[in-house]
């Protein structure tokens, strides 16, 4: 479970009041265990600064976040394996030369056991669908291929919350498939996962519960089917009602 | 191509990154002792071998383009006088083997950089300088290997911008401060996201580290840079 209890954060030094420009303003929520989140809002809303604040990237000025319990703020390993963050762009993510090296990079820094290293890898490129590709070099992988050993890197850390950056951004139609269907597969398998998105057409029917961002405030948090008649105003893209496909239901 | 790991089956990838570093150490120690042509020439050969062993070749000679300018420029510029006779030949030899000797240095460097993964670097350094030094090494090993990659693919991004807004016809200077600026601009953002993604990912100063073992292949490795210790000892002396 993360708790997020009136967190902002600003930006800036505030050169007219001292204040700084809030980027999350006064925000409370609270994501259980095996939720199917998406935070929506348009560019500038605050969504990765707020999810930032789940694992330690970013500090609040005020309020508090707690991962299962514990403040971040006391155990930020404790708080950065509960919560797997995969970068907006996972060229920024990725660290090492090959796949294998990359999703081990994780499980490495928590000193766990070889063999129980080689064990997380092994499971985590399976989920995403790219198992025995260890050995492949990351530069030669396409933007979709990048995004889901991206998502391995976070699986690996066995995280209770897995948190995605604008995970569609840059990929073309069949890579949106192939993450989408990832991530299908890993919340009915019971993962917690938080996706951050102007465009909700690829993961709308996959959430349980939708929070619009605008201005760093809370506009929305509702389920699906009721977000998604004021999301447009948010200036966040939904499906197109009769589309299929992307619609509302799961 | 930027000089990196390339996963492999060769000799070289098959050696404990140990004995790699040993021969990597004997090898510059050979190349400083052994400065006549002759001895170059045995060195070029041993070289260029240790480059195919790793399954290499030109390009990642070429892609040490950057520093060949200097490497060659070195010998006219030693060369030089300010007045006559304006040029010494012999001066300009002698400067030209030194720089041919970096060269060599650095084709080994490449053999190795391209056969070795970075962690197994950062685990042989560690375990070869034991303590808070070894991390600090490993770490800094570590450290310079991810980022300079990004950093040569950024600086690539920054120029090909440059021309595409047609900065291709600006003279040498305006171009070479464009991508410096922008390169530099870069790197400090990029320094800052590569610091967020090992955050992100609970880097840590002392992680599991590879298993590394010697196998047969490496007795005859720890031989050769063994003996290319010795050899540069007989050299120097």
């Amino acid at each position: 479970m993360i708790d997020v209890d009136g967190v902002t954060c600003r930006y800036g030094d505030g050169t007219g009041d001292g204040a700084g420009v809030a980027a999350v303003d006064d925000v409370s929520l609270a994501v259980p265990d095996g939720e199917f989140l998406i935070v929506a809002g348009a560019n500038g809303s605050g969504k990765t600064t707020l999810v930032r604040t789940f694992n330690g990237l970013a500090t609040p000025d005020s309020g508090a976040v707690a991962v299962n319990g514990t403040p971040v703020e006391d155990d930020l390993v404790a708080a950065r394996t509960a919560v797997g963050m995969v970068f907006q762009d996972p060229r920024d993510q990725l660290v090492a030369a090959t796949v294998g090296a990359d999703v081990a990079f994780g499980p490495e820094n928590l000193g766990l056991a070889r063999d129980e290293i080689d064990r997380r890898v092994a499971a985590a490129l399976d989920a995403v669908n790219m198992a025995g590709r260890e050995d492949e070099r990351i530069a030669s992988l396409s933007g979709g291929e990048r995004e889901r050993v991206a998502i391995a890197g976070a699986l690996a850390m066995e995280p209770d919350h897995l948190v995605l950056d604008e995970p569609f951004t840059g990929l073309d139609e069949p890579a949106r498939r192939s993450v989408v269907d990832r991530l299908r597969a890993l919340h009915r398998e019971g993962a917690s996962v938080v996706v951050v998105t102007h465009d909700l057409r690829d993961v709308l029917g996959l959430a349980d519960r939708v929070v619009g961002l605008a201005d760093g405030r809370v506009a929305v948090d509702a389920p699906p089917e009721a977000a998604v008649e004021a999301l447009p105003e948010l200036d966040v893209r939904v499906p197109e009602r009769g589309r299929g496909g992307d619609a509302v239901d799961p | 191509m930027t000089l990196s790991y390339v996963p492999g089956d060769s000799l070289a990838h098959r050696l404990d990154p140990r004995s790699k570093l040993l021969v990597q150490v004997g090898f510059a120690a050979a190349a400083y002792a052994y400065t006549t042509p002759r001895g170059l020439a045995a060195l070029t050969l041993l070289a260029v071998g240790w480059l195919r062993l790793a399954g290499g070749g030109a390009r990642d000679v070429w892609s040490y383009r950057f520093a060949l300018p200097v490497l060659a420029l070195a010998p006219l510029v030693a060369g030089a006088t300010l007045g006559a006779p304006w040029f010494r030949p012999e001066r300009a030899a002698t400067t030209g083997l030194a720089s041919y000797r970096v060269l060599l240095v650095l084709v080994v460097g490449a053999g190795y950089a391209r056969s070795t993964p970075v962690r197994e670097s950062r685990a042989a350094l560690q375990r070869a300088v034991p303590g808070r030094a070894g991390q600090f090494l490993g770490v800094g090993v570590a450290l310079v290997f991810r980022f300079l990659p990004l950093l040569k693919r950024d600086l690539l991004t920054a120029r090909a911008a440059v021309r595409a807004r047609g900065g291709g016809s600006l003279p040498v200077r305006d171009r070479m401060r464009l991508v410096a600026v922008a390169g530099v601009n870069r790197a400090f953002e990029r320094a800052d996201r590569l610091g967020t993604a090992l955050n992100a990912r609970c880097f840590a100063w002392n992680p599991t580290l590879p298993r590394l073992a010697f196998g047969r292949a490496d007795a005859v490795a720890l031989g050769a840079g063994v003996g290319l210790l010795g050899a540069a000892a007989v050299g120097a002396f």
